[in-house]
């Protein structure tokens, strides 16, 4: 067996008869707990990032005024929206889907044949 | 490659608590071994390990699968967290007082295992701290020459080189051990 074989075997054998640390009660808990600290700091930056863009639009759409006027006509508006948007629909589409008989008359051949002419 | 790893590591990343005390469960202990050896002190070692997962926890939303298996990472970031406790250390002789090995005191026979221990590990305290760290990762940690290297963020023959001065120099401090150390099997 080459020397550096030899000591190789040996240092093996004799790491192996080092005592193993315990790990104490607590480093666990502990490095759970860091895990949570790390977890709750990070979601309160990501609120704080939320609370901080609402202002910035606050800011933008009613210039010194708490968040929760530009908020509540932003619901407002919304809820206009969202029930002009329900009702219109309807509207629109029968209007669409009603033949007259004035729409028929509205078209001619004549017309048809000037644009042809216009475009040669 | 495939990491053992990498799905915890993403989950802890984005909160998930079960996959960060898996991670913990898997790793700490081993790290903790090291990190003892390493530092001397447990206590020391505790705060080490600590200040390895919290930087995880940082970098695991980031975590990039396919770079570097994530055990790699861990151990160089505990090996240099290890150093830079070492260098905080005031440049005392306290290391080198510690090393030298008390042959007077030990019995000629029927020297008991935890004394054993004790006594290589005192020994192994005494090696530079790169050669330490060479012998702790092949030799406690079994991992291969080539991981090891990239934990150290060395080539394989500087290892290999700090591993044959490593072992040599051991040797011939626990000469006066030969008997005990060689009879074990």
């Amino acid at each position: 067996m080459t020397d550096e074989n030899s000591d190789r075997n040996f240092v093996d054998r004799a790491v192996r008869r080092l005592p193993q640390p315990t790990p104490s009660l607590g480093l666990e808990a502990a490095l759970m707990a860091g895990y949570d600290a790390w977890k709750a700091e990070r979601e309160k930056g990501v609120w704080a990032a939320v609370k901080a863009g609402l202002r910035r639009f606050s800011e933008t759409v009613w210039p010194g005024a708490p968040v929760w006027v530009p908020a509540s006509v932003l619901a407002a508006a919304l809820l206009v929206g969202a029930g002009l948007g329900a009702a219109l629909p309807v509207a629109i589409a029968v209007e669409q889907s009603g033949f007259s008989l004035e729409q028929l008359e509205s078209f001619t051949l004549l017309a048809s044949d000037t644009t042809q002419e216009e475009d040669l | 490659m495939h990491d053992p790893d990498a799905d915890d590591v993403a989950k802890a990343g984005q909160g998930d608590r079960a996959a960060a005390a898996r991670l913990i469960g898997r790793h700490a202990p081993k790290l903790l071994t090291v990190a003892r050896r390493m530092l001397g002190g447990q206590a020391e070692a505790e705060d080490a390990v600590q200040e390895v997962f919290l930087r995880l926890w940082t970098h695991a939303a980031r975590w990039q699968p396919g770079k570097a298996k994530f055990e790699t990472w861990l151990y160089r970031v505990m090996l240099n967290q290890c150093y830079d406790r070492l260098r905080r250390r005031s440049a005392a002789p306290l290391e080198a007082a510690e090393n030298v090995a008390d042959e007077a005191a030990l019995p000629d026979a029927g020297l008991d295992e935890g004394m054993l221990g004790q006594e290589i590990g005192r020994a192994l305290d005494g090696l530079p701290e790169r050669q330490k760290a060479a012998i702790l990762l092949c030799h406690f940690r079994e991992l291969g020459n080539i991981e090891a290297a990239e934990i150290m963020g060395i080539s394989v023959e500087a290892l290999e080189s700090l591993l044959a001065r490593g072992r040599r120099s051991l040797r011939s401090r626990l000469e006066h051990l030969k008997g005990f150390v060689g009879d074990v099997s």
